[in-house]
């Protein structure tokens, strides 16, 4: 352990050298080339989420409303929330993000929550 | 051209790095709540904290998963150990809204400059890097929620540990010479920022930020280029993003591409009803209390963390050990880091590493001997140069937001 943090150190001071090298040496003429090399189109891909809400009663208005804009761990990892916490938040998926839910599944939704992760 | 602002020599801060690996630290980092593996989550000590550990998103080394759409990952604090400065690959990542374009083209990207102004501009990077003066600053990027997890009682939102934190050095051009460049206006009150990504269906607003004019105009604030030294990774804002020193990180809008000088108080979603805290100190409010005041969060107060050690570490009685970690000012530089071996009735001044400039993590340690087998609570507390300190009560409101306690862990004989 403590040699890979020595190791981890040592590494990180040579990238400083060379921000500093890069900061202060680099003549005018120098930085369109430092500019070109710098702006490289940048392809990524993100991962998909593996996780699935928990089947039960209401697993398919969450699967079907709050996967729309994130993926289920941000439920998931909540600690357990009161039933005025859970319903706070679907009214504000609602009213403020855009959740399509009709009202009557709000109710729904919310004892599926309390269920899977609720404040007994 | 803040010179002073510039990495100092990085002779010194090798010495201070090897003098500290130097004195037996094996073991303090022990089977980790803080790492984890591929195989084993991270533990966090808050009910429902167990979090994998991912290498699956791009430009990252290993993360922690708190969200995977749209991303949240959080630092393994184990890095903060490893340097002042946070790695590009191991910084941490929060986006809000999950329509982020996954390809940038620096040939069509362009950074606009309207509204209230003399003339509207719009920027190719290459404008931005070779017709403007370069400025770097080492500055803490630290989410507003850092540490939510914490929060006793608990409270919804991202469930950080205190790795929704980082710092870089910021490379790019002072927000001030971009707008003397279009032409600030009479009668200018804020400048708003904007990013490429936006919410999945339309009803959602989108992401934007703003701040006074005269806070934009003060040459700190940033619009960043590089960080660390090369380019933004993609999760962390690529090509560019907004750095405001000392001021939490919801103001450091990525993927920037538009700025907006407003003659009116900007009133939209994100400023005028998100990221609103309790106009009180340390926006501290008790559970369910009502009717306080709320204003836009803004600045950051001062935080300290034990980096080597963990809480219910084991030592040898009597042994001399290091015991370190980083602190920050906030929105000032650190003035000093105490330290405390009895739960807080003696302190003692920890020695400094070298120092980056006012915004940045800067290392301390200290001598430490377990003077007996009975367990002692360590505790590390930060004060800036304005003579702010951390709470010995955690400071606490329904967001969740601003948490800075004095840490404290305990640690016992072998």
């Amino acid at each position: 352990m403590r040699k890979q943090s020595q190791f981890q150190g040592l590494v990180f001071v040579t990238s400083i050298v060379a921000t500093l090298v890069m900061a202060s040496g680099v003549p005018a003429s120098g930085k369109k080339d430092e500019a070109s090399q710098r702006w490289a189109v940048v392809s990524v891909e993100l991962p998909a989420s593996d996780e699935n809400f928990p089947p039960g009663i209401g697993a398919d208005i969450a699967t079907s409303q709050c996967l729309i804009c994130h993926s289920a761990g941000m439920v998931l990892r909540q600690p357990p929330l009161t039933n005025e916490e859970w319903r706070a938040e679907i009214m504000k998926m609602r009213s403020v993000y855009g959740a399509p839910m009709p009202d009557d599944q709000v109710d729904r939704l919310l004892q599926y929550l309390k269920g899977i992760n609720g404040q007994q | 051209m803040q010179r002073s602002l510039l990495v100092p020599l990085p002779q010194s801060r090798r010495h201070f790095l090897a003098g500290v690996g130097g004195l037996g630290l094996t073991g303090l980092l022990g089977a980790s709540a803080w790492s984890g593996t591929e195989d084993s989550p991270v533990v966090f000590p808050f009910v429902n904290g167990a979090r994998n550990l991912v290498k699956t998103f791009p430009q990252k080394g290993a993360m922690i998963l708190q969200r995977t759409r749209p991303p949240l990952l959080e630092t393994p604090f184990e890095v903060f150990d490893q340097g002042i400065f946070t790695p590009n690959d191991r910084f941490y990542v929060r986006w809000h809204l999950a329509n982020i374009p996954t390809v940038v083209d620096p040939a069509s990207f362009r950074l606009k400059i309207r509204g209230h102004v003399r003339q509207t501009i719009s920027l190719t990077l290459d404008d931005l890097v070779r017709k403007f003066e370069p400025i770097e600053i080492a500055a803490v990027n630290q989410c507003s929620g850092n540490s939510r997890g914490f929060f006793t009682p608990r409270v919804a939102g991202g469930q950080w540990a205190n790795g929704a934190m980082g710092n870089a050095l910021w490379r790019g051009v002072s927000l001030k010479a971009l707008l003397d460049r279009a032409g600030v206006k009479t009668g200018a009150l804020q400048v708003r920022f904007n990013g490429l990504d936006t919410g999945i269906i339309p009803q959602t607003p989108d992401f934007m930020k703003s701040l006074d004019v005269d806070h934009s105009l003060d040459g700190e604030v940033m619009v960043a280029y590089a960080m660390n030294g090369k380019p933004l990774p993609l999760l962390n804002g690529y090509p560019l993003r907004l750095v405001v020193p000392g001021w939490y990180a919801t103001y450091w809008v990525k993927m920037l591409d538009d700025i907006e000088v407003l003659e009116k108080p900007d009133d939209n979603f994100w400023m005028s009803r998100a990221y609103l805290i309790p106009d009180t100190p340390l926006a501290d409010v008790v559970p369910g209390q009502q009717g306080v005041k709320m204003i836009p969060i803004n600045r950051m107060p001062p935080r300290s963390f034990f980096t080597n050690v963990q809480d219910g570490a084991r030592f040898k009685v009597g042994e001399k050990k290091i015991v370190r970690g980083i602190a920050f000012g906030g929105d000032t530089g650190l003035a000093k880091v105490l330290f405390s071996a009895d739960g807080g009735s003696h302190w003692q001044e920890a020695r400094l590493g070298p120092d980056h400039g006012r915004y940045s993590f800067r290392q301390w340690n200290v001598d430490f001997r377990l003077s007996s087998a009975v367990p002692q609570n360590l505790m590390v507390k930060a004060f800036n140069t304005a003579g702010a300190s951390q709470p010995d009560r955690a400071n606490w409101n329904g967001s969740g937001f601003m948490r800075n306690v004095v840490e404290s862990i305990s640690v016992q004989s072998v």
